[in-house]
């Protein structure tokens, strides 16, 4: 249990700059989700809090213990990897015990420990499967319980249920989070899977080439995205986004035009912006049938997905996603327009693709 | 394993018949050896009037009586024990050094690996023969004085010299079996605390268990089978030599020479119906679909 604050790290493989001065601090205790594409270097910034990779500049800290030279052995970290790396070649209880038998424990606290911590994730009856007897999500568990075993102060996890179907997936996150929660365990968790990060974490950070974009609760990184690429990157589908003209007080948005929102009037005046890009999410618009006040365009598409259904717009040549109300169905080529929340309304900066209230900073 | 179950048919045949063709020369080969050993004369020259069943080859064989007329007796019993500790000595220290080797080559960054690597396919390169000379030179200058040692020296020498013609592939090979090992294993060994070296005896042998066996048993062929080495170093003869000393000489009882062949190629036999398994055998990991 231990707060980790990395402090302006770099990581460069050969001419490869895989981290460009991350600097985040974890507090105790929390559930910290690294979110990215892959590429992003989320993956090495969890390896570097590891220990196997050394930072190429910058320092680590555990609370106030400077890691940054320390092997991983020396860390009392516990790691899970996306593949899960199970011995093959040893049993369940092997597996969890190898740990704590390099330890040097005395093997009746092994035995122990380890039936703690299989009872704990649900495998105590197959403590004597080699892994590839089991299930995936099985597998899955004995990888969580090899991690614990050793009661680390963090635990580290690469990606953890990508190997899992949709199904599993969703019952094993509900599951991780509150066992994160039940140990007070500090967690980093690397994903590339938005709905994971929202749905998991205490803070997320979003990475994108080896730089933390914006850092925040679930609440804040989505509906507050810092740039547009944050924007773009959680919710599903993702947020829409259109090139916008200022003239005050309007904005130009291909062909039509819309009030700009009543928080950004000030903001746009202050900072003289011409070129804009207009931001919202698929579930801050409104579809309604024929031309009204708002953006007009015609269906292009319409996916009707239970209680969701998702009308794609196409307005003189830009396309948006918006959802419809339940049982309401759309032909395709019907005018529609598309009314925008107001108050919800992201504006960035062309150039910059930075949200206008952040521009400053 | 499965194939692709609507692969063409048409030529399944012709391939079988053209292997079955190529590989009848060695088959025919073996089975004359086998047969003659079991006939009073030689059946070599295809003809099967020749050919009068008799085990007594083999009982003089494993007698010691070489020929069938006078008195020289070796003891047969002797020879495939030398021929023995030769290949798994070989074996061993190939095994052993290749093991090692081939993990620093596939997961540890040091200085001059490459080089290292180049340099071994180099030496690979080289025939055993074209470096029999240098060899021997070396042999002549650690030669013992005390006469006691000299039976003990040839055989570590002979073991020595004929495993390094071997070790150059062989980490080759093992380097390309850790190669598969995907990292991960590694990491999860280090990250629970293991030294390298604890790492290497406890997780990656084990994952690679098929590769060393083959690479053991390769060696062990190679020794076993080996001549101009053996010939050149070992004061004691082995079956290879042996064979080869009593081959031509007017005494010898070729269907019992023959006999001893049969023996010698023995463990080539058993090796090659029990490798296939082996080799193809391969753990799967912990990784599904």
């Amino acid at each position: 249990m231990v707060k980790v604050i990395l402090d302006n790290i770099t990581k460069r493989f050969d001419d490869f700059a895989a981290l460009k001065g991350v600097t985040l601090e974890i507090t105790d205790k929390e559930f910290m989700a690294l979110l990215g594409p892959s590429g992003s270097g989320k993956s090495t910034l969890l390896y570097t809090i590891a220990g196997i990779y050394r930072p190429t500049s910058g320092r680590i800290y555990f609370d106030d213990r400077d890691v940054t030279d320390v092997p991983p052995k020396d860390r009392n970290v516990g790691l899970v990897f996306q593949n899960w790396a199970l011995y093959p070649h040893m049993k369940v209880f092997d597996n969890i015990a190898f740990p704590l038998e390099l330890r040097k424990f005395p093997k009746e606290e092994i035995a122990k420990k380890v039936k703690e911590v299989a009872e704990m994730l649900r495998i105590e009856t197959l403590l004597n499967r080699y892994p590839w007897q089991l299930s995936g999500g099985q597998q899955q568990r004995v990888a969580i319980a090899r991690a614990l075993v050793k009661e680390p102060d963090v635990l580290l996890l690469d990606e953890p249920l990508s190997n899992l179907d949709a199904l599993l997936r969703l019952e094993v996150r509900a599951e991780l989070k509150r066992l994160q929660k039940e140990l007070g365990i500090t967690a980093v968790y690397v994903t590339h899977d938005q709905a994971e990060a929202l749905a998991m974490a205490d803070r997320i950070a979003v990475i994108k080439e080896g730089e933390i974009l914006q850092v925040g609760d679930p609440d804040e990184v989505y509906y507050k995205p810092k740039y547009r690429f944050v924007g773009g990157f959680l919710g599903s589908p993702p947020m829409n986004f259109l090139d916008a003209e200022v003239q005050d007080p309007y904005l130009d948005v291909y062909g039509n035009r819309i009030l700009i929102p009543i928080q950004y009037r000030e903001l746009v005046k202050k900072l003289g912006v011409r070129k804009v890009i207009l931001g919202f999410r698929p579930h801050d618009a409104e579809v309604v049938r024929g031309v009204a006040e708002g953006l007009v365009g015609t269906v292009y598409s319409f996916e009707p997905l239970g209680r969701e259904q998702i009308v794609t717009v196409s307005v003189n040549g830009a396309s948006l996603k918006v959802f419809a109300p339940e049982g309401e169905h759309f032909t395709f080529g019907e005018q529609v327009t598309v009314k925008l929340r107001e108050d919800r309304i992201i504006l960035f900066d062309k150039k910059t693709e930075k949200a206008l209230e952040f521009l400053e900073e | 394993m499965k194939d692709v179950e609507t692969r063409p048919k048409r030529y399944e045949r012709v391939i079988i018949l053209a292997l079955l063709l190529a590989s009848l020369p060695l088959i025919l080969g073996f089975s004359l050896l086998t047969i003659s050993s079991l006939s009073t004369n030689m059946v070599t020259n295809l003809d099967p009037d020749s050919f009068h069943s008799t085990l007594e080859n083999w009982i003089n064989l494993f007698k010691g009586k070489i020929a069938t007329t006078g008195g020289i007796r070796v003891n047969i019993w002797r020879i495939t024990l030398n021929t023995l500790v030769v290949a798994l000595g070989v074996a061993g220290v190939v095994t052993g050094i290749s093991a090692l080797a081939g993990y620093s080559l596939s997961r540890i960054d040091f200085r001059g690996r490459k080089i290292l690597m180049v340099l071994l396919l180099i030496l690979h390169a080289f025939p055993g023969v074209a470096l029999i000379v240098g060899v021997y030179l070396l042999y002549r200058l650690t030669f013992p004085q005390s006469h006691d040692l000299v039976g003990l020296y040839s055989f570590i020498y002979v073991i020595l010299a004929r495993a390094a013609l071997e070790i150059p592939m062989s980490i080759w090979l093992m380097k390309g079996f850790f190669d598969t090992i995907p990292w991960e294993f590694e990491w999860s060994g280090i990250i629970d605390g293991a030294s390298r070296i604890t790492v290497w005896r406890k997780i990656m042998l084990p994952l690679i268990k098929p590769g060393v066996l083959a690479v053991a048993l390769f060696a062990f062929l190679a020794g076993w089978q080996d001549i101009i080495y053996v010939r050149t170093f070992l004061i004691h003869p082995t079956l290879a030599t042996f064979i080869e000393a009593n081959i031509e000489a007017e005494y010898s009882h070729m269907p019992l020479i023959a006999a001893a062949g049969t023996v010698y190629l023995l463990p080539t036999i058993i090796f090659f119906i029990t490798a296939q398994q082996l080799l193809l055998q391969s753990y799967s990991g912990g990784i599904k679909g």
